[in-house]
């Protein structure tokens, strides 16, 4: 028998003021992302009408010059490659071993708990002061070439690893302490435990993060701007020692010009480095998917 | 006949200033299974911990006394808790294993520590523990399946395997069959049974029939205290302590 409680007219309004309520949520969160994403739809519109006219193997191939015409986007594509190899090539290994560090073998103690504020914190510090930093320190102490992926590359590693480490941590944190476990009790030392099993677990979300953080890094300018790499170059760099600008320096660059005909072009470097962002996001969902062990 | 393998003298085990285990002396024989029995919390799990040096990985797990394998002792600066930990395995409560094949699961322990020289040694080995642990007839035509796509007693035999695998002379057990249907759990108790031969088998159970059903020895341990410990039988049938009697009794626990 049912209970009448169920019947009652309380009970039904009850359950029509839930729906109605769920109904709204649900119409809430339509709305929100309707709202976002038409704003990125108009972005691409704007962009596309404005620049796909410009969009050629020219464009693609060609430098930086004075005239519109003739410019293009090549040599601060060369740039940002060249930047971002040596981001990477920094901030990977320094924030997974730190990640690893400071989640597996660390003592918990007060030191620890500073270290781990101070990062947190560092991810948070706004770009330009890590461009200040990158000043004083490799160009007016260590000398490095001004306006280089280099500099610019170690600058926007300082900046990436902090992301690295966070996200390292979580992924690492999220390995079920059941398979540490497994491993030690067949005689695994602390190292083998992590290097085998822990680590291979965490490397999609490790690697994700990294990603995201080198997708943020692309799309930096302001701490590039304080170690000169707003310089107006004509030849692509040939190493991380030349000269050069990045994309969204070129953008800046170029959206700065009187010359409307560089209006088109800044579009279209627009579209250059959205692609570049979109590829980037493909790679992490794909080595995400690649990696990800079930169980 | 049976030779004492471990023994513990006076241990005291403390999670920062709170006693877990109170002045724990007990011998562990070989050749025989041993069944820790008590309410929950008293401490098993913990005293267990303390026979494999798995508590040093709890940062603030601290063991004072003597615990000894063979007469030497586990805690002693010379005793590398690595070697250790291969000559005393550990099956936990909730089967484990890595997210990685069948045979892999086996393989690694004897490949870290060098067991193998070639394949035909390694396959061996593999075959050798599937089979101790009453797994091969069902896996032998999926190895490099992933080991966690078994059923759990199936995936619980593994993790035997994979323990027995590396040859160590004691086994630990955390309530191995808590997860486990009977079908499932009748099947390592008797595989607990045969392996009993070669091997110190030390059991957490919180069944009673069970500890009746594959042990020599049991010991009860109430509160962080190990209140009586004797043959397996003499406890059931007829209990020194009357805390041991109430709890077997079902009187709490
Ligand atoms: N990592 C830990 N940190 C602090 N205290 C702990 C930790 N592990 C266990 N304890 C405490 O130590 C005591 C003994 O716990 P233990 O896990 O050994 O009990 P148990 O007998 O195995 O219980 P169960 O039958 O429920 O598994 C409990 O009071 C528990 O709260
Ligand atoms: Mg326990």
């Amino acid at each position: 028998m049912t209970n009448p409680h169920w019947q009652s007219d309380a009970a039904a309004k009850r359950i029509s003021r839930r729906n109605a309520a769920e109904r709204r949520f649900k119409l809430l969160g339509l709305g929100a992302i309707v709202l976002s994403l038409s704003f990125l739809a108009l972005l691409l519109f704007i962009m596309l009408k404005n620049g796909l006219g410009g969009l050629d193997w020219s464009f693609l191939s060609g430098t930086d010059s004075t005239d519109p015409d003739t410019a293009g986007v090549w040599g601060a594509t060369k740039g940002s490659l060249l930047t971002m190899f040596v981001t990477l090539l920094l901030s990977f290994p320094m924030g997974v071993l730190a990640a690893i560090y400071l989640e597996e073998f660390a003592p918990k103690n007060r030191w620890i708990d500073l270290v781990e504020v101070s990062i947190n914190n560092l991810a948070a510090v706004p770009s330009i002061i890590f461009g200040l930093l990158g000043l004083a320190v490799f160009i007016n102490t260590l000398d490095m070439p001004r306006s280089s992926p280099l500099v610019g590359g170690l600058t926007l590693a300082l900046m990436t690893m902090p992301v690295i480490v966070i996200s390292g941590r979580n992924a690492i944190k999220a390995v079920p302490p059941s398979i540490r476990d497994a491993a030690l009790a067949v005689g695994a030392s602390k190292v083998q435990t992590v290097f085998h099993h822990v680590l291979p677990l965490a490397l999609p979300g490790i690697l994700t993060g990294t990603i995201i953080g080198m997708a943020r890094a692309l799309g930096e300018t302001a701490p590039l701007l304080m170690i000169g790499m707003r310089a107006f170059v004509v030849t692509p760099p040939g190493g991380v020692t030349d000269p050069s600008s990045v994309l969204p320096m070129q953008i800046f660059l170029w959206s700065d010009e009187i010359d409307t005909g560089f209006v088109q072009n800044t579009s279209a470097a627009i579209i250059v480095l959205l692609v570049f962002l979109l590829a980037m996001n493909g790679l992490a969902i794909y080595l995400r998917n690649k990696f990800e062990v079930r169980w | 006949m049976t030779e004492t393998k471990l023994t513990a003298r006076n241990v005291d085990v403390y999670y920062g200033p709170k006693k877990a285990i109170d002045n724990v002396s007990i011998d562990i024989d070989n050749g025989i299974v041993t069944a820790f029995i008590g309410p929950s919390g008293c401490g098993k799990s913990t005293f267990l911990r303390s026979l494999n040096r798995m508590n040093d990985t709890i940062a603030d797990a601290r063991v004072t006394g003597e615990i000894l394998l063979d007469g030497e002792d586990i805690y002693a600066a010379s005793m590398d808790p690595v070697a250790l930990r291969a000559r005393v395995g550990m099956v936990f409560q909730k089967p484990n294993p890595f997210p990685k094949s069948i045979y892999e699961n086996v393989a690694y322990g004897p490949r870290i520590h060098g067991l193998a020289a070639s394949k035909a040694d390694m396959d061996a080995i593999v075959e050798s523990a599937l089979t101790k642990a009453g797994l091969w007839e069902e896996v032998k035509d999926r190895l490099s399946d992933a080991g966690t796509a078994l059923s759990g007693g199936q995936q619980q035999r593994l993790c035997i395997a994979r323990a027995i695998a590396v040859s160590p002379e004691v086994i630990l057990m955390d309530e191995p069959c808590s997860a486990l249907d009977p079908i499932a759990t009748a099947k390592i108790e008797e595989l607990i049974d045969e392996l009993k031969e070669n091997y110190a088998i030390v059991i957490v159970t919180h069944s009673m029939q069970q500890a009746a059903r594959v042990s020599q020895r049991t010991a009860f341990f109430h509160l962080g205290n190990l209140v009586e410990y004797g043959e397996t039988s003499e406890i059931f049938t007829n209990p020194r302590e009357v805390k041991t009697k109430d709890y077997i009794t079902g009187r709490y626990g």
